[in-house]
Protein backbone atom coordinates (compact mmCIF):
# COMPACT_ATOMS: atom_id res chain seq x y z
CA UNK A 1 0.00 0.00 0.00
CA UNK A 2 0.70 3.52 -0.83
CA UNK A 3 2.41 5.74 2.35
CA UNK A 4 0.04 8.45 3.09
CA UNK A 5 1.56 11.01 3.03
CA UNK A 6 0.34 14.11 6.11
CA UNK A 7 1.39 17.43 5.30
CA UNK A 8 0.46 20.08 7.91
CA UNK A 9 3.30 20.72 9.78
CA UNK A 10 5.47 23.97 8.13
CA UNK A 11 8.64 22.97 10.15
CA UNK A 12 10.35 20.24 11.12
CA UNK A 13 8.86 17.01 12.68
CA UNK A 14 10.33 16.07 16.25
CA UNK A 15 7.79 13.26 17.58
CA UNK A 16 5.23 11.16 16.15
CA UNK A 17 2.85 9.12 18.33
CA UNK A 18 0.14 6.39 17.70
CA UNK A 19 -2.74 6.25 20.54
CA UNK A 20 -3.59 3.00 22.19
CA UNK A 21 -6.24 1.73 19.38
CA UNK A 22 -3.50 3.25 16.66
CA UNK A 23 -6.84 4.99 14.91
CA UNK A 24 -4.93 8.41 15.94
CA UNK A 25 -1.49 9.62 15.45
CA UNK A 26 -0.18 12.84 17.55
CA UNK A 27 2.97 14.90 15.68
CA UNK A 28 4.72 17.73 17.06
CA UNK A 29 7.02 19.64 15.58
CA UNK A 30 9.23 22.69 15.21
CA UNK A 31 6.22 25.19 14.03
CA UNK A 32 4.35 25.23 17.70
CA UNK A 33 1.63 23.56 16.74
CA UNK A 34 0.50 19.60 17.79
CA UNK A 35 -1.78 18.22 15.07
CA UNK A 36 -3.86 14.96 15.16
CA UNK A 37 -5.11 12.70 12.44
CA UNK A 38 -6.43 9.12 11.52
CA UNK A 39 -4.25 6.98 11.19
CA UNK A 40 -6.23 5.21 8.36
CA UNK A 41 -6.44 7.69 5.64
CA UNK A 42 -4.21 11.06 7.10
CA UNK A 43 -7.20 13.33 7.54
CA UNK A 44 -6.34 16.04 9.99
CA UNK A 45 -9.36 15.84 13.18
CA UNK A 46 -7.76 18.81 15.43
CA UNK A 47 -4.77 20.81 16.57
CA UNK A 48 -4.04 21.98 19.88
CA UNK A 49 -2.99 25.51 20.19
CA UNK A 50 -1.16 27.21 22.93
CA UNK A 51 2.69 26.41 23.03
CA UNK A 52 4.92 29.47 22.67
CA UNK A 53 7.84 27.79 21.07
CA UNK A 54 9.12 24.71 19.06
CA UNK A 55 7.60 21.24 20.54
CA UNK A 56 10.12 18.67 21.51
CA UNK A 57 7.70 15.65 22.85
CA UNK A 58 4.11 14.31 22.95
CA UNK A 59 2.65 11.14 24.55
CA UNK A 60 -0.61 10.47 24.81
CA UNK A 61 -2.03 8.36 27.95
CA UNK A 62 -3.61 4.97 27.98
CA UNK A 63 -7.27 5.66 27.65
CA UNK A 64 -6.85 8.41 25.11
CA UNK A 65 -8.21 10.66 27.50
CA UNK A 66 -5.09 12.90 28.05
CA UNK A 67 -2.61 14.60 25.50
CA UNK A 68 0.95 15.42 27.62
CA UNK A 69 3.41 17.72 24.88
CA UNK A 70 6.76 19.39 25.92
CA UNK A 71 8.75 22.36 24.41
CA UNK A 72 10.86 24.84 23.93
CA UNK A 73 8.65 27.60 26.06
CA UNK A 74 9.95 26.07 28.81
CA UNK A 75 6.49 24.58 29.23
CA UNK A 76 4.84 20.93 30.02
CA UNK A 77 1.11 20.64 29.15
CA UNK A 78 -1.89 18.70 29.10
CA UNK A 79 -4.66 18.36 27.23
CA UNK A 80 -8.22 17.10 26.53
CA UNK A 81 -7.41 14.66 23.85
CA UNK A 82 -11.26 14.78 22.60
CA UNK A 83 -11.79 18.60 23.00
CA UNK A 84 -8.72 20.25 22.58
CA UNK A 85 -9.09 21.73 26.10
CA UNK A 86 -5.75 22.94 27.18
CA UNK A 87 -6.21 21.69 31.28
CA UNK A 88 -2.75 22.31 33.17
CA UNK A 89 0.64 24.30 32.55
CA UNK A 90 3.34 23.47 34.68
CA UNK A 91 6.21 26.21 34.10
CA UNK A 92 9.78 25.28 33.77
CA UNK A 93 13.66 27.36 33.72
CA UNK A 94 14.13 25.26 30.85
CA UNK A 95 12.81 23.52 27.97
CA UNK A 96 11.24 19.82 27.78
CA UNK A 97 13.10 17.49 25.99
CA UNK A 98 10.67 14.45 26.28
CA UNK A 99 7.57 13.66 28.21
CA UNK A 100 6.35 9.86 28.72
CA UNK A 101 3.15 8.38 30.77
CA UNK A 102 3.51 5.39 32.74
CA UNK A 103 1.58 1.92 31.13
CA UNK A 104 -1.21 3.13 33.97
CA UNK A 105 -1.58 6.62 32.89
CA UNK A 106 -1.08 7.53 36.92
CA UNK A 107 2.64 9.32 36.45
CA UNK A 108 3.81 11.57 33.92
CA UNK A 109 7.74 11.97 33.28
CA UNK A 110 9.31 15.28 32.19
CA UNK A 111 12.57 15.06 30.73
CA UNK A 112 14.13 19.31 31.50
CA UNK A 113 17.08 20.55 29.35
CA UNK A 114 20.19 21.21 30.78
CA UNK A 115 21.23 25.47 30.50
CA UNK A 116 22.67 28.12 31.83
CA UNK A 117 22.89 27.44 35.38
CA UNK A 118 20.40 24.62 35.34
CA UNK A 119 21.17 20.96 35.63
CA UNK A 120 19.37 18.89 33.68
CA UNK A 121 16.18 16.88 35.44
CA UNK A 122 13.44 14.25 35.69
CA UNK A 123 10.21 15.36 37.34
CA UNK A 124 7.33 13.05 37.42
CA UNK A 125 3.59 14.20 38.34
CA UNK A 126 0.99 12.40 39.59
CA UNK A 127 -1.70 12.72 36.77
CA UNK A 128 -5.44 12.77 37.58
CA UNK A 129 -6.88 10.44 34.59
CA UNK A 130 -10.43 12.88 34.83
CA UNK A 131 -9.81 15.29 32.32
CA UNK A 132 -12.56 17.34 34.38
CA UNK A 133 -10.36 16.92 37.38
CA UNK A 134 -7.79 19.85 38.91
CA UNK A 135 -4.23 18.46 37.89
CA UNK A 136 -1.90 19.03 41.00
CA UNK A 137 1.22 21.18 40.76
CA UNK A 138 3.41 18.88 43.00
CA UNK A 139 5.97 16.83 41.65
CA UNK A 140 6.18 14.01 43.32
CA UNK A 141 9.95 13.35 42.17
CA UNK A 142 12.33 15.33 41.23
CA UNK A 143 15.78 13.52 40.19
CA UNK A 144 18.46 15.74 39.52
CA UNK A 145 20.71 14.47 36.68
CA UNK A 146 24.37 15.72 37.96
CA UNK A 147 26.73 13.47 35.82
CA UNK A 148 25.22 13.35 32.56
CA UNK A 149 22.37 15.69 30.86
CA UNK A 150 19.46 13.29 30.17
CA UNK A 151 18.05 13.70 27.00
CA UNK A 152 15.13 11.00 27.19
CA UNK A 153 13.67 8.86 29.73
CA UNK A 154 10.70 6.33 30.46
CA UNK A 155 8.73 3.94 32.95
CA UNK A 156 9.32 0.13 32.84
CA UNK A 157 7.11 -2.35 33.50
CA UNK A 158 4.83 -1.34 36.87
CA UNK A 159 6.49 1.79 36.87
CA UNK A 160 9.31 -0.02 39.11
CA UNK A 161 12.05 1.89 37.26
CA UNK A 162 12.69 5.34 35.13
CA UNK A 163 15.15 4.62 32.63
CA UNK A 164 17.32 7.54 31.51
CA UNK A 165 19.41 8.15 28.37
CA UNK A 166 22.01 10.79 28.03
CA UNK A 167 24.29 13.07 26.35
CA UNK A 168 27.39 10.62 26.96
CA UNK A 169 25.77 7.51 25.73
CA UNK A 170 25.13 6.20 29.04
CA UNK A 171 22.15 4.78 30.48
CA UNK A 172 20.29 4.65 33.88
CA UNK A 173 17.99 2.97 35.56
CA UNK A 174 16.20 4.98 38.82
CA UNK A 175 14.11 3.51 41.96
CA UNK A 176 10.97 5.37 40.48
CA UNK A 177 9.62 5.77 43.87
CA UNK A 178 12.97 7.14 46.15
CA UNK A 179 14.62 8.58 42.94
CA UNK A 180 17.61 6.54 43.73
CA UNK A 181 20.13 6.16 41.33
CA UNK A 182 20.67 2.52 40.97
CA UNK A 183 22.48 1.58 38.40
CA UNK A 184 24.28 3.30 35.40
CA UNK A 185 25.39 1.82 31.96
CA UNK A 186 28.21 2.59 29.33
CA UNK A 187 25.34 1.58 26.90
CA UNK A 188 25.68 3.47 23.58
CA UNK A 189 29.61 4.68 22.49
CA UNK A 190 31.35 7.28 24.86
CA UNK A 191 29.97 11.05 24.65
CA UNK A 192 27.65 9.36 22.16
CA UNK A 193 24.21 11.40 22.43
CA UNK A 194 21.05 9.04 22.73
CA UNK A 195 18.25 10.31 20.99
CA UNK A 196 15.76 8.01 21.61
CA UNK A 197 14.41 5.32 23.82
CA UNK A 198 11.20 3.39 22.89
CA UNK A 199 9.97 0.30 25.15
CA UNK A 200 8.82 -3.18 24.30
CA UNK A 201 4.68 -3.51 24.51
CA UNK A 202 5.33 -5.38 27.87
CA UNK A 203 8.15 -2.78 29.09
CA UNK A 204 10.69 -5.08 30.43
CA UNK A 205 13.05 -4.16 27.44
CA UNK A 206 13.64 -1.12 25.18
CA UNK A 207 15.48 0.29 22.21
CA UNK A 208 18.11 3.05 22.48
CA UNK A 209 18.91 4.93 19.60
CA UNK A 210 22.15 7.27 19.28
CA UNK A 211 24.48 9.59 16.97
CA UNK A 212 27.09 6.31 17.27
CA UNK A 213 25.20 5.16 14.67
CA UNK A 214 23.73 2.09 16.45
CA UNK A 215 20.56 1.21 17.93
CA UNK A 216 20.53 -1.34 21.18
CA UNK A 217 17.99 -3.44 23.28
CA UNK A 218 18.65 -3.56 26.71
CA UNK A 219 16.97 -4.96 29.76
CA UNK A 220 15.15 -3.02 31.99
CA UNK A 221 16.07 -4.85 35.32
CA UNK A 222 19.80 -5.58 34.31
CA UNK A 223 20.45 -2.59 31.39
CA UNK A 224 22.62 -5.61 29.78
CA UNK A 225 22.94 -4.47 26.03
CA UNK A 226 20.90 -7.74 24.55
CA UNK A 227 20.77 -6.63 20.88
CA UNK A 228 22.96 -4.42 18.75
CA UNK A 229 21.92 -2.56 15.22
CA UNK A 230 24.94 -0.95 13.01
CA UNK A 231 23.71 1.03 10.77
CA UNK A 232 26.29 3.79 8.56
CA UNK A 233 24.13 6.90 9.76
CA UNK A 234 23.49 8.29 12.84
CA UNK A 235 20.46 7.54 14.73
CA UNK A 236 17.60 9.79 15.50
CA UNK A 237 14.74 6.59 17.12
CA UNK A 238 14.43 3.39 16.92
CA UNK A 239 11.32 1.76 17.51
CA UNK A 240 10.33 -2.11 18.42
CA UNK A 241 7.09 -3.67 16.31
CA UNK A 242 4.53 -5.89 18.02
CA UNK A 243 3.62 -8.95 15.92
CA UNK A 244 7.03 -9.45 13.96
CA UNK A 245 10.53 -9.43 15.42
CA UNK A 246 11.62 -6.13 13.87
CA UNK A 247 12.78 -2.97 14.83
CA UNK A 248 12.76 0.09 12.79
CA UNK A 249 15.28 2.60 13.01
CA UNK A 250 15.30 6.21 11.53
CA UNK A 251 18.21 8.80 10.96
CA UNK A 252 20.39 10.45 8.67
CA UNK A 253 22.74 13.21 8.14
CA UNK A 254 20.86 16.56 8.64
CA UNK A 255 22.31 18.63 5.64
CA UNK A 256 24.28 21.49 7.78
CA UNK A 257 26.59 18.13 8.78
CA UNK A 258 27.54 16.84 5.61
CA UNK A 259 29.07 18.83 2.42
CA UNK A 260 27.24 16.77 0.15
CA UNK A 261 23.27 16.78 0.69
CA UNK A 262 21.72 14.36 -1.83
CA UNK A 263 18.93 12.50 -0.27
CA UNK A 264 21.30 9.15 -1.30
CA UNK A 265 24.00 9.76 0.92
CA UNK A 266 22.07 11.57 3.70
CA UNK A 267 20.57 8.02 3.86
CA UNK A 268 17.24 9.41 4.73
CA UNK A 269 15.69 5.76 4.77
CA UNK A 270 13.72 3.78 7.43
CA UNK A 271 15.71 0.72 8.32
CA UNK A 272 14.32 -2.72 9.29
CA UNK A 273 15.99 -4.88 11.26
CA UNK A 274 15.18 -8.77 12.18
CA UNK A 275 15.32 -7.79 16.43
CA UNK A 276 16.39 -11.26 17.29
CA UNK A 277 19.43 -12.17 14.27
CA UNK A 278 20.14 -7.62 14.11
CA UNK A 279 20.71 -7.95 10.41
CA UNK A 280 19.25 -5.57 7.95
CA UNK A 281 16.04 -6.80 5.97
CA UNK A 282 14.68 -3.80 4.69
CA UNK A 283 14.77 -0.20 3.87
CA UNK A 284 11.85 2.26 3.33
CA UNK A 285 12.76 5.25 1.25
CA UNK A 286 10.93 8.58 0.95
CA UNK A 287 11.59 11.65 3.19
CA UNK A 288 13.90 13.89 2.04
CA UNK A 289 15.34 14.65 5.44
CA UNK A 290 16.50 12.71 7.79
CA UNK A 291 14.09 10.75 9.96
CA UNK A 292 13.24 12.26 13.34
CA UNK A 293 11.12 10.40 14.47
CA UNK A 294 9.67 6.88 14.05
CA UNK A 295 6.61 5.31 15.93
CA UNK A 296 4.94 1.45 15.22
CA UNK A 297 1.29 1.31 15.27
CA UNK A 298 0.56 -0.63 18.52
CA UNK A 299 -1.40 -3.22 16.24
CA UNK A 300 1.84 -3.85 14.77
CA UNK A 301 -0.01 -3.10 11.40
CA UNK A 302 2.11 -0.46 10.15
CA UNK A 303 4.35 2.67 11.12
CA UNK A 304 5.08 6.24 10.79
CA UNK A 305 7.66 8.60 10.50
CA UNK A 306 8.07 12.23 11.05
CA UNK A 307 10.97 14.08 9.01
CA UNK A 308 13.61 16.84 8.86
CA UNK A 309 11.31 17.80 6.09
CA UNK A 310 8.17 18.68 7.75
CA UNK A 311 6.54 15.54 6.74
CA UNK A 312 4.85 12.57 8.66
CA UNK A 313 4.59 9.40 6.19
CA UNK A 314 2.04 6.92 7.51
CA UNK A 315 2.25 3.18 5.96
CA UNK A 316 0.51 -0.32 6.46
CA UNK A 317 2.16 -2.70 6.14
CA UNK A 318 1.36 -5.73 3.16
CA UNK A 319 1.05 -9.42 3.54
CA UNK A 320 4.90 -10.03 2.23
CA UNK A 321 5.96 -7.93 5.84
CA UNK A 322 4.03 -10.59 8.14
CA UNK A 323 4.55 -13.55 5.83
CA UNK A 324 8.14 -13.28 6.27
CA UNK A 325 10.44 -15.58 8.41
CA UNK A 326 13.87 -16.52 8.84
CA UNK A 327 14.25 -20.49 8.38
CA UNK A 328 15.02 -20.95 11.91
CA UNK A 329 11.75 -19.00 13.13
CA UNK A 330 9.74 -21.50 10.84
CA UNK A 331 11.03 -24.27 12.36
CA UNK A 332 10.62 -23.01 16.05
CA UNK A 333 6.80 -22.17 14.76
CA UNK A 334 6.60 -25.73 12.99
CA UNK A 335 8.28 -27.61 16.15
CA UNK A 336 5.42 -25.51 18.51
CA UNK A 337 2.69 -26.52 16.63
CA UNK A 338 3.51 -30.00 17.12
CA UNK A 339 3.82 -29.92 20.68
CA UNK B 1 34.94 -27.81 -2.95
CA UNK B 2 33.58 -24.22 -3.09
CA UNK B 3 29.87 -25.37 -2.93
CA UNK B 4 30.96 -27.43 -0.25
CA UNK B 5 32.71 -24.86 2.05
CA UNK B 6 29.77 -22.44 1.28
CA UNK B 7 27.27 -25.37 2.71
CA UNK B 8 29.34 -25.29 5.63
CA UNK B 9 29.19 -21.71 6.19
CA UNK B 10 25.43 -21.85 5.41
CA UNK B 11 25.16 -24.32 8.63
CA UNK B 12 27.42 -22.11 10.81
CA UNK B 13 24.91 -19.19 10.27
CA UNK B 14 21.92 -21.63 10.74
CA UNK B 15 23.34 -23.11 13.69
CA UNK B 16 24.20 -19.39 15.16
CA UNK B 17 20.05 -18.23 14.36
CA UNK B 18 19.21 -21.02 15.86
CA UNK B 19 21.24 -20.26 18.89
CA UNK B 20 20.04 -16.71 19.31
CA UNK B 21 16.52 -17.34 19.04
CA UNK B 22 16.31 -20.21 21.74
CA UNK B 23 17.99 -18.22 23.85
CA UNK B 24 15.67 -14.92 23.42
CA UNK B 25 12.65 -17.20 23.79
CA UNK B 26 13.82 -18.48 26.50
CA UNK B 27 14.89 -14.93 28.12
CA UNK B 28 11.50 -13.95 26.85
CA UNK B 29 9.26 -16.67 28.75
CA UNK B 30 11.31 -15.90 31.90
CA UNK B 31 10.57 -11.64 31.60
CA UNK B 32 6.69 -13.06 30.92
CA UNK B 33 6.90 -15.27 34.12
CA UNK B 34 8.32 -12.42 36.56
CA UNK B 35 5.00 -10.49 35.01
CA UNK B 36 2.84 -12.75 36.10
CA UNK B 37 4.46 -13.18 39.32
CA UNK B 38 3.71 -9.39 39.93
CA UNK B 39 0.96 -9.38 39.02
CA UNK B 40 1.92 -6.82 35.90
CA UNK B 41 -1.95 -6.83 33.95
CA UNK B 42 -1.46 -4.08 31.79
CA UNK B 43 2.43 -5.16 30.72
CA UNK B 44 1.09 -8.72 29.95
CA UNK B 45 -1.86 -7.30 27.76
CA UNK B 46 0.98 -5.74 25.00
CA UNK B 47 0.46 -2.70 27.14
CA UNK B 48 -3.23 -1.83 27.13
CA UNK B 49 -5.02 -1.35 29.75
CA UNK B 50 -7.60 -4.31 29.73
CA UNK B 51 -11.11 -3.41 29.05
CA UNK B 52 -13.57 -4.92 30.89
CA UNK B 53 -14.98 -6.85 27.20
CA UNK B 54 -11.63 -8.78 27.20
CA UNK B 55 -12.19 -9.65 30.55
CA UNK B 56 -15.56 -11.22 29.80
CA UNK B 57 -13.97 -12.75 26.76
CA UNK B 58 -11.69 -14.31 29.16
CA UNK B 59 -14.08 -15.82 31.29
CA UNK B 60 -16.62 -17.22 27.96
CA UNK B 61 -13.02 -19.24 27.50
Amino acid sequence: MRPILLSGHERALTQVKYNPDGDIIFSVSKDHVVCAWFSHNGERLGTYHGHQGALWTVDVDPTSTLLATGGADNTMRLWEVKTGKLLKTWDFPTSIKRVEFSADGRQLLGVTEKRSGHLGTIVVYEIDPDPEAEQTDEQSLRIVCEDSKPTVAGFSYLAHYIISGHEDGTVSQWDAKSGELLYNAQVHEPDMLITDLQWAPDRTYFITASKDKTARISAADSLEVLKTYTTDTPLNSAAITPVKEYVILGGGQAAMDVTTTSARQGKFEARFYHKIFAEEIGRVRGHFGPLNYVAVHPQGTGYCSGGEDGYVRVHHFDKPYFDFLYEVEREQAQEQANL
Amino acid sequence: QDQAKKNTADKAVIEARRRLLQEWLAWRESMVRMLEEEGAVIELNGGKIPSEEDEGAEEIE
